[in-house]
Parts: C-alpha cells; structure tokens; sequence
C-alpha cells in the first residue's frame, strides 16, 4: 500500500520542529507509520534542525555555572543506563487488520474492534479524543456513498484515511492517504461504495493555549 | 557496526587546539561524527568531552527558545548530551549527523517532559521500530559531512522572510497558525513560504551529488 497523498512540506517542517499541535501531530504520525516517502522528507527536516541548533552563537557568559555543569557530567559517565520501561510499542506477530495504528493508541485504544462510536448525523459516527492539550482530535465513520457537505476550515485540517475511502474535488483518498488542508480548500468529500469510510483528522488550534479556549471552540467546523 | 573513521578525524593536536579556542565559529570544519565514532568504538571520553563543550551550550539554547526556563533547559540538556554518551554504540555516521541526533534527543525530551504530551515518545517509538524495517538510506560519514556543510551555506542563503519563518518553526515551536497570527500573514502564505524554503534546503543536501 503505498499512499498516494502526502503531507505539505511545510507540515513535514511542523512535524520534525515539534511546531505542530499535538492533534496534529497524531495524525501525520499515523501517516508516516505507512509512509516511507514522508518519513524520509522528517528526516530531512531533522537534518536542517540539527545544522540551526549546531549555528547557534551562546554568549560566552556564565562560565562557572558551565564549569559546574561540566564536572557533573564527568561524574554520571559511569552511571548505568536507565532504560525507559514499556515504552516500545509490542508489536503483533503478524499484521493484525483490527489493530489501529501504533501512534493512535493513546488516544482511541487499539483496535477497530473496540472504538465507542457515537452517532452525529445519519451515515455520520465520530470519536473525539479527550487527551490532546492543542488542536481537536477525532475519528469519523462515513457509511458508503454518503455526500458530505460543501465545507472548508476556518484552520487547519489534517485527515488520514484508514479504511474505506472518499473522492472529493482534490482526488481519490484511500487507506493511507493524507488530505493535508488549509483554510483556502472548500470541499465536498462523496466516501466511496463498499466499507464504510474510516478517517483520523485533526484541526489545527494555536499550541499555546490548550484547555478552555480550545474545548470552546466549535470542533468539527462546517460538518 | 558500519564505522569507517574517515580522513576529517582530527589528530590530538588539532582536537586540542580547537577546543581551547573560547570562541568557535559557526561553520568551523570539525566533523563532530569522527568524535563519535571515537566514543562508540572506544568510549573515549575526551572525545565525548569535546563534543559536550560544544553542543551543551546550543542545546540549552534550543531549549530555551522552546520555551523552558533556564533551570530545565539545562537539566534537559544535560539528559540529552548523557544519552549521547550512553547510546553512542547505536550511533551510526552514515546515518545521522551528531547535531541531527541531538536535535531529536531535545525535542523529544522537551515535547515529553514540559510539553507533556504523553503520545508524543509512544509515537516517536512506533516511527523509530518503522524505520529499522526499511531503511533505505546509506552512504558514508564523509557523505553526510559534506551534506552537512551544504546545508548550512543553504540556510545562510534563504531569503529574509523565508529564513524567519524557519527559525520561528524550529526555535519557538510555533505552528502554522501561530505564525500567521503574530506576523499578520495569510496562513497559505506561511504554508507556502515555509514548503519553498523547505524545498530548497532539501534540494541542496539532496542534489550535490
């Protein structure tokens, strides 16, 4: 399965800078977990992060507290690792097609067995995540053949399709594609006949204020 | 292990003198991942030490421009430089550069522990087991050194406003949106500005053969 929308480089950016709201930050993971081509593009991005860390001038100031700092780092050389525990994700032995992708685990649980689907409109189920400090997180459940409406996003808009699949005036998106949208894109998805649509999509918010503000604003904009 | 050692390893002589320079220049020549294969292969700590004196700094300045007070940029920066160390036989030259290594180690440090994003270290890891199954990418220290310096001319020469928005992107963690917002800029503007500026380093590290 090789997706056939990517990310924007300008999310890529987002993405390895840790700029991104956590929300969306879920989704492109999920993304890149099935997509070499992006996961590469992060890396180039982590590449170009390492060389403006590294140009950095610090002033030359504070020279005891660095000495200091110095001799404590000489002294936990021969400190034995603390490995973090149970944070590997247990990997099936084989592909299990109930099994959500790892990066989505947190925040729905694991499998597509399990989901609490809440009704939203006829054809129309949605979960939101409740963990996410920054952006609105949710999944939605489209039944086959089911026009949406016409719509376009106050911010922005990040959906990974994971089953199923849409059309709208962008193309075709199938398990695996990435819509990576912003303001500007008025849409129209049609899902596609067959298995109901399975999307994870994510709205941008500003990073810095989570909680009240975000919990205020209107999820799912234009729906 | 895949450690070649190349021709830009510096002698004793040379490590010492530039270490004892108080004030090091930006694009100075030093290939960092010499240093580290030094670590890896025989925990050399004077190696390890030279490395420290340089990125410690850089790195606690990173941290704060993310938005940790002082006192956490450096207990953070600290942790990162000490798994380094740590993890240094799992270091591979062809593979990273020394400061693409730490960049990730602080950012994820940071998102994980001030930020507290509980998902963020669970999906680094997923992406992390990913990337052990396919990876594609090889090709030698002296490659990804070279790659290196490119890419810092490159940076050099962004244009003004592109230049800006990739330091508020990496330096404040600021999104998108964010962006747009502060300097009164359409958000497809910022979008844009950011994949040219993007497209263009990467064309850089990607094309010079």
């Amino acid at each position: 399965m090789k997706p056939a929308h990517h990310l924007d480089p300008a999310t890529v950016v987002a993405f390895a800078a840790g700029a991104l709201s956590e929300a969306m930050a879920v989704v492109a993971a999920t993304h890149l977990a099935g997509c070499s081509h992006c996961h590469e593009q992060v890396r180039d991005a982590e590449r170009i992060g390492g060389v403006l860390v590294e140009q950095q001038q610090p002033d030359g100031a504070g020279a005891a507290r660095r000495e200091k700092l110095r001799a404590a780092m000489l002294e936990r050389l021969d400190e034995t690792p603390v490995e973090a525990p149970g944070l590997a994700p247990a990997l099936p032995a084989a592909p299990d097609p109930d099994r959500l992708p790892a990066p989505l685990h947190p925040y729905f649980g694991t499998s597509f067995g399990a989901l609490k689907w809440r009704w939203m409109a006829p054809g129309v189920h949605c979960i939101r995540s409740a963990g996410t400090g920054g952006g609105q997180l949710f999944m939605l459940r489209i039944t086959p053949g089911r026009s949406m409406p016409l719509h376009s996003h106050g911010r922005g808009e990040l959906t990974q399709v994971l089953r199923g699949a849409y059309d709208d005036v962008l193309g075709h998106f199938g398990p695996g594609d990435v819509a990576d949208l912003d303001s500007e894109v008025m849409h129209q998805p049609v899902t596609a006949a067959g298995v109901p649509c399975i999307c994870v999509a994510a709205l941008d918010a500003p990073l810095r204020f989570p909680g009240w503000l975000a919990r205020r604003l209107q999820p799912l904009v234009g729906l | 292990m895949k450690l070649q050692p190349t021709g830009g390893t510096p002698s004793p002589f040379e490590a010492i003198r530039i270490v004892s320079t108080s004030k090091l220049p930006a694009n100075d020549g030093h290939d960092w991942s010499a240093e580290m294969v030094a670590v890896a292969q025989r925990r050399d700590r004077a190696s390890f030490m030279r490395i420290y004196d340089h990125f410690m700094p850089r790195v606690c300045l990173y941290l704060k421009g993310m938005g940790s007070t002082a006192a956490i940029a450096e207990e953070l920066a600290q942790e990162a430089l000490l798994r380094l160390w740590q993890r240094a036989a799992s270091y591979d030259p062809a593979l990273s550069r020394v400061s693409t290594w730490l960049f990730r180690i602080a950012r994820n440090l940071h998102i994980d522990r001030v930020r507290k994003e509980t998902g963020w270290m669970l999906v680094q890891h997923a992406l992390e087991a990913e990337e052990a199954d396919h990876d594609g990418r090889t090709g030698s220290s002296a490659e990804a050194y070279a790659e290196h310096t490119r890419l810092k001319a490159c940076i050099d020469r962004l244009p003004a406003t592109q230049a800006r928005l990739v330091r508020m992107s990496y330096f404040e963690a600021k999104s998108h949106h964010e962006i747009a917002e502060e300097l009164g800029m359409p958000l497809g503007t910022v979008k844009s500005s950011l994949r040219r500026a993007f497209l263009k380093l990467q064309a850089d590290v990607r094309g010079a053969a």
